[in-house]
């Protein structure tokens, strides 16, 4: 009988480093609060709370180097649910999923919440459907995984290839409000913003991959939960609620809407399909805040919810993570507690939403020329712009910044500014950690599956960890350049790589599992289809030719690559004897993991020859 | 290691336990926010109700969710003997 200890495999210090690491970043906070009482200008505070964060993340980083395959890929499948599921929490969504949904809550109020919800469902379906199966195969990667599955180099060499578009567009979106958080820290030009994000990324993945991707993730997890909770929770009990956030707002809500009609906010109504986000930059709040589909009709609301639901459950920068769990047990696990983290932070971000919500009622009605302080410090600081016609400010009169709704909150409560300089370590630190997974991921994708993809047996450790050395500084340098160049909405970008994983990826991935007849004709008829028919919605969308927003094209897309897959498989031959094999064995969760079975049978052979 | 036999149960058991979990979750995902403009009018913890349950109650349901299936889908396991061996 083989003796496998769990308890040994697993750091048992792992949580008295975290403490460390918390009670640090704690004191480094409360260190630059002494210096701003004593007269320190913010210029010189805000880089020292940037270079603290960002050293502590990379020295976690660096520590995690390693020269194993399995440590690099894997993180030596050791990480327990409770980090495992943190690290997810935090890089499914990223920056994206705290700067930007609550800057969208904040203008279109209750018609925002389908990004969260879409978000807990994703981890809810993945726990159920996909998570302890992919844990018990193994695979480094989504391609990976796909291809020995379904024993075709086809569909391992396509799927790594289309499924790089979303990582792509994530990890440029994420290093985008990096770099801006970066850029507000240091106050200097979007080209060093741009550079410290992607030096970082780089410093630290490449060493440890994996490894140092779970470990830093935790403390960046650590911090931008402490970011966001600290600030708000501070002003809530300013304001006189109770000290948690989440759940005491309720009356402000109601006192909100009350301020909404006397003000004469109109109460919108949407048709049943439309769909209308805020963008990027400077608007004014569009609708009130508790009254649903005013900016999202109802049917689009289900319809994105769902998309969002199925891009999160396959998203390829997140289920690899599951591969670093100890167990299929902790799998599931995992997932639990990444629904935990997940919704504790949206949470708090949608509460940050309100009270700036009620900060803004307050200005409503005041005279032009003597606005209130905080509105003042927020035009000063560039995080509103009031633009008037009468002499009194309308609610129609203040625009916001949509992504500085986060920073704009410690400001307009009168917090030292160390607070506002929390916040934005707070959304570096998702931002870092999102675009760290992005990035290690499309990195394996091409050197695992592209680069040495012609081969099932993977090259010698060492050549196999330099070809993914390399590829992350090409990946994220590329992704830097983008970043810089479009200037795309990083809340667009995030949706429609979570509508593309949607439709080219989740039904071959739930197919895979649960449908024994699927072949490799029909999954890469699948991946093909569904992937193609989103785009095409995406691009006619944009370009005006369709009504459906581009943002629910994974409504058309993932029906037509389920079609594609079910057609394709029940014409063509059924699956081989050994493809059944493995499914009968990845349906079980005992016994050896499946992956490294494989490549122990491979090494096999190749000394028999 | 799972006998031969109890494959074919194990996964029956499976599948139905995935189904109990994943559809009224799903259901209750699809309907719940349709509702939510009448439930506002009614309050609890000071909140609207539609909204509370929107944004809170969908959450809890899906930790209930979550949960249930973790706890349930592990006593699967370990009645057919398909759990890990450590």
């Amino acid at each position: 009988m083989t003796f496998t200890p769990r308890g040994r495999l697993i750091n048992p210090r792992l949580g008295i480093f975290f403490g460390i690491f918390a009670s640090g970043f704690i004191s480094l906070v409360l260190l630059l609060l002494m210096f701003e009482q004593m007269g320190i200008p913010r210029h010189l505070l805000s880089p020292l709370m940037l270079a603290g964060a960002l050293g502590a993340y990379l020295v976690i980083a660096f520590a995690g180097i390693t020269r194993e395959p399995i440590d690099f890929f894997a993180a030596g499948r050791r990480v327990p649910a409770v980090y495992c599921g943190l690290g997810i929490a935090l890089s499914t969504m990223g920056a994206t999923g705290m700067a930007c949904v609550a800057g969208a809550y904040f203008l279109i109020g209750f018609d925002a919440i389908w990004i969260m919800s879409g978000g807990f469902a994703g981890y809810v379906v993945m726990a159920v459907l996909l998570a302890p199966f992919l844990r018990k195969f193994g695979a480094f990667t989504l391609p990976t995984y796909l291809g020995r599955r379904f024993d075709s180099l086809n569909v391992r060499i396509v799927s790594a290839a289309l499924l790089a578009v979303p990582t792509l567009l994530v990890l440029a979106a994420e290093i985008g409000l990096g770099a801006k958080a970066v850029e507000w820290l240091l106050g200097r030009g979007q080209w060093l913003a741009t550079a410290v994000m992607v030096l970082s990324v780089i410093g630290g993945l490449v060493f440890g991959g994996m490894r140092a991707l779970t470990w830093s993730g935790v403390a960046t997890g650590l911090a931008a939960i402490l970011a966001l909770i600290v600030p708000v929770t501070i002003v809530a009990v300013l304001l006189g609620y109770l000290p948690l956030p989440q759940l005491s707002h309720g009356p402000m809500i109601r006192g909100i809407g009350r301020s909404e009609a006397i003000a004469g906010i109109p109460i919108v109504l949407q048709t049943p399909l439309g769909l209308h986000l805020p963008f990027d930059g400077f608007q004014p709040v569009f609708k009130r805040i508790a009254e649903p589909f005013g900016a999202v009709g109802p049917v689009a609301y289900t319809l994105a919810t769902l998309s969002v639901m199925m891009g999160v459950a396959a998203a390829p920068w997140v289920l690899p993570r599951i591969a670093t769990t100890p167990g299929v047990y902790e799998a599931r696990k995992a997932l639990g507690w990444a629904c935990v983290f997940f919704g504790a932070m949206m949470l708090t971000a949608i509460t940050i939403a309100v009270f700036m919500r009620d900060y803004l009622m307050q200005a409503v009605g005041t005279s032009i020329a003597a606005p209130p302080d905080w509105l003042r410090t927020l035009v000063a600081g560039r995080l509103a712009e009031v633009s008037t016609r009468g002499n009194k400010i309308g609610a129609a009169d203040i625009a916001f910044d949509r992504d500085s709704i986060l920073m704009a909150l410690p400001q307009a409560a009168g917090l030292p500014d160390v607070f506002a300089s929390l916040a934005a370590i707070g959304i570096l630190a998702a931002a870092f950690a999102a675009a760290s997974a992005a990035a290690l991921t499309l990195a394996s994708m091409l050197s695992e599956d592209i680069v040495n993809g012609l081969n099932w047996q993977p090259p010698g450790a060492s050549i196999r960890l330099t070809v993914v050395r390399v590829m992350l500084v090409v990946v994220v340098s590329f992704g830097g350049v983008i970043a810089l160049m479009s200037n795309g909405d990083a809340f667009k970008l995030l949706l429609w790589a979570l509508s593309l994983t949607a439709s080219s990826a989740f039904p071959v991935l739930v197919a895979s599992i649960w449908w024994k007849r699927v072949n490799q004709y029909g999954a890469f008829a699948g991946i093909v289809t569904g992937f193609s028919v989103a785009v095409l919605m995406i691009l006619a969308s944009e370009g005006g030719l369709i009504e459906l927003s581009s943002v629910l094209s994974a409504v058309v897309a993932v029906p037509a690559g389920t079609f594609a897959l079910i057609s394709v498989s029940l014409l063509t031959l059924p699956p081989t004897r050994h493809s059944l094999e493995l499914i009968r064995d990845v349906r079980v969760p005992g016994g050896e993991i499946l992956y490294d079975r494989e490549m122990r049978i491979l090494r096999q052979k190749e000394r028999r020859r | 290691m799972i006998e031969r036999k109890e494959r074919k149960p194990y996964w029956r058991h499976t599948k139905w336990q995935m189904l109990a979990s994943l559809i009224p979750f799903l259901i209750v995902l699809i309907v719940l926010p349709l509702y939510a403009e009448g439930l506002n009018h009614n309050k609890f913890l000071g909140f609207p109700l539609g909204y509370l349950l929107a944004a809170h109650g969908l959450f809890i349901i899906a930790l209930v969710t979550v949960g249930g299936f973790v706890n349930r889908q592990d006593a699967i396991d370990h009645w057919h003997g398909a759990h890990e061996d450590n």
